[in-house]
């Protein structure tokens, strides 16, 4: 911004910028700034990495990957993870399954079908509010909405864990990625050139057939990354899944006899960033590197899936392009 | 083009479908068995469980139990439930440590079978129970030392009596950023251990939810604020950092050198090379070091029994909660009183806890 300033004319700028570089202070002391401000963050993110790498480097050097497969204990020596990274994999498993759909057809008849009119703009203020709103107040509407009056009111679940169990959980995460997911596929609809859908709709199609035949084939690879990221959002998150009913614990068991269903209606289950909330609440020394460990694999699989988003996108990009 | 998308849909839709297969997995392996019909319990409930000494009492119990309460206790427990569980994988348990408030609002709820406490059950939490017709038994299992903690470097203080806490802590305290704030009130109260030194005052200690914070109050506090300011007075002073999170405490007061806080023996236990105890003199014992001995024994001043209530209301059905109760006063059971880093009860007393408990089977 402090660029051009008020004595310059625009051709005054062009000559400058073709004539060569001449030494501005401004210019060189923002581009410090930025430089210093890019560093700073970066620094941060490395030490943040590679303290926690190194604390966590003697539980995967003395226990290797029983770590990650052993159930969660109360004894330092023996706890694992591996119940939370199947509860977080459930629980992702929800929010693709509702989340996806949803936000998708929502996306879809905001951009391509509905007017613009006050009421869709209300609906749509209301949508990038919503992505705004606490994950703690989700977690708040999932307690509610989905363990008091859809588990234990409609299905009358009672007894053991009594309507808290990883369904409740799912749609609690779903509900709160939705407006994200609604967005982002916006953007991506958005993106799509309007020349296109003209095109389809001069030659008869209807409005339904360019949809599914021009603009979603081309807004894909965009969707798909909205929606791997929204997904790694969901998996990181512990706020709301505290109230929803995951087990915040030292030690939960299964029972050996439940079925699937059983599983996902009565048994308890937690989630990977719930156990990192739990280890570092603990007084043993050892619980200090067993939470760095668990951070490590949080973070690796959050990496894992923001991999695949970039190699989702360039997939389909070179696909339909 | 058409086919595609919906391939890409089918792809999306068979991921969702993997993840939640393995999704659901949890701690044990799964053995998928079509409905094998009620397996109730073979012969768990017959077994004296005094003379248990191997394995969750062998049974085959199937059911679920759910435990939720006092964060002090938590350990314990899930020590049990930890060992119960290998002997009897057809049980779901689940061990949770809210603060005992949160955990008896649940238990009276009837969304819990045992409770975890480290203070008796309240009156309020009684009429509770009573209202939504909850019957308990209440069981001793072992014994807690608060221990009024310091960080090494403050060589000023040693042992502080129950009026020096008063001054320092309690209601009227509130405001006192200084040790030597605390001068004129502790005089008041004829504290031994004023005057203290001009140095800033760091609290950092349980909040209010926290059964420590309870039991600190009622032993501590409670009777010099009814006699000074009359009933209802009983809480400490609002100014401090109250964490539930006893690593926080830890924390803060070892990060500094004039500090004062209170937790749990297991902690101080875990973490002594970065703390230091206070002794406590309640004014008739003389100062006393808290040690798994003089807890043990009640003479250390802010020792306190920890409980578990147990849900009685449907025990003739529920072979599941017998059994893990029964491991849990066995010797076995009670032996991860020690691991988790409390002090065992001793012999007479773990005789009343069984034949409570044995009295509430019927």
């Amino acid at each position: 911004m402090a660029v051009a300033t008020p004595a310059l004319t625009p051709t005054d700028i062009v000559r400058q910028s073709i004539e060569g570089r001449r030494f501005s202070p401004i210019n060189a002391l923002v581009a410090f700034t930025m430089l210093f401000t890019l560093l700073s963050s970066v620094v941060i993110l490395i030490t943040l990495l590679a303290d926690t790498i190194a604390a966590a480097l003697p539980v995967f050097a003395s226990r290797g990957l029983s770590f990650v497969t052993a159930s969660l204990s109360p004894t330092a020596a023996s706890a694992g993870i591996w119940q939370g990274i199947m509860g977080s994999l459930a629980l992702t498993a929800f929010v693709i399954a509702v989340a996806f759909p949803l936000g998708v057809a929502a996306a879809v008849y905001l951009e391509e079908y509905a007017s613009d009119n006050r009421f869709t703009r209300f609906i749509n203020a209301n949508i990038r509010n919503l992505a705004g709103v606490p994950s703690i107040v989700y977690g708040i509407l999932g307690l509610f909405l989905f363990v008091e009056i859809l588990m234990r009111g409609v299905f009358g679940a009672e007894g053991g864990i009594g309507g808290r169990n990883v369904i409740a959980g799912g749609l609690t995460l779903a509900v709160l990625v939705l407006p994200i997911m609604i967005i982002t596929t916006s953007e991506a609809l958005r993106a799509v050139p309007g020349a296109l859908r003209e095109a389809s709709m001069a030659v008869g199609a209807t409005r339904w057939e360019t949809i599914k035949h021009q603009v979603l084939p081309v807004a894909i690879p965009a969707i798909l990354t909205g929606t791997v990221l929204t997904i790694a959002r969901a998996f990181g998150e512990s706020a709301p899944l505290l109230l929803a009913g995951a087990q915040l614990s030292l030690f939960f068991s299964v029972s050996s006899e439940a079925s699937f269903t059983d599983l996902i209606t009565t048994q308890p289950y937690t989630a990977l960033p719930i156990i990192v909330f739990n280890f570092a609440r603990q007084p043993q020394a050892e619980f200090v590197s067993l939470t760095a460990a668990a951070i490590v694999v949080l973070l690796v699989m959050l990496l894992t899936v923001n991999a695949a988003a970039v190699l989702v996108r360039d997939r389909y990009e070179q696909r339909y392009r | 083009m058409k086919s595609r998308t919906i391939r890409l849909l089918a792809l999306l839709g068979a991921l969702s479908l993997v993840l939640a297969a393995c999704g659901g997995d949890g701690s044990s392996d799964a053995t998928t068995t079509a409905p094998t019909g009620e397996t109730t319990d073979g012969g768990s409930d017959t077994t004296e469980p005094a003379t248990e000494t191997t394995g969750g009492s062998g049974g085959e119990a199937s059911g679920s139990i759910v435990v939720s309460g006092s964060s002090t206790v938590e350990p314990i427990t899930a020590r049990v439930g930890e060992a119960f569980d290998g002997a009897n994988p057809g049980v779901a348990t689940s061990v949770e440590g809210p603060g005992t408030g949160d955990g008896f609002a649940r238990f009276c709820a009837g969304e819990t079978d045992i409770s975890d406490a480290s203070r008796p059950i309240s009156e309020e939490e009684i009429a509770a129970c009573e209202a939504s017709g909850i019957e308990y038994v209440e069981l001793h299992i072992a014994t807690d030392g608060l221990t009024v903690l310091t960080s090494p470097d403050n060589e000023a203080v040693t042992c502080l009596a129950f009026t020096d806490l008063y001054a320092l802590l309690g209601p009227e305290s509130e405001g006192f950023a200084n040790w030597s704030d605390a001068n004129e009130l502790a005089a008041e109260l004829g504290a031994p251990n004023a005057p203290y030194v001009e140095e800033p005052l760091v609290i950092t200690a349980p909040g209010e939810e926290s059964g420590t914070y309870d039991t600190f109050v009622e032993l501590v506090i409670a009777d010099i604020s009814e006699e000074r300011l009359g009933e209802d007075n009983d809480f400490t002073r609002a100014d401090y950092n109250a964490s539930a999170n006893d690593n926080v405490i830890v924390q803060g007061v070892t990060e500094n050198p004039t500090s004062l806080g209170w937790v749990g023996f297991a902690f101080f236990e875990e973490n002594q090379d970065v703390l230091k105890a206070i002794e406590v003199d309640s004014g008739e014992s003389g100062c006393v070091a808290p040690s798994a001995d003089t807890i043990a024994s009640f003479e250390y001043p802010l020792s306190r029994p920890l409980f578990i209530y147990v849900k009685t209301n449907d025990l003739g059905s529920r072979a599941d909660l017998t059994a893990f109760v029964d491991f849990y006063l066995s010797d076995e059971g009670l032996a991860f009183v020690s691991d988790a880093g409390y002090v065992q009860l001793p012999a007479e007393d773990i005789e009343a806890t069984r034949a409570a408990w044995d009295g509430a089977k019927g």
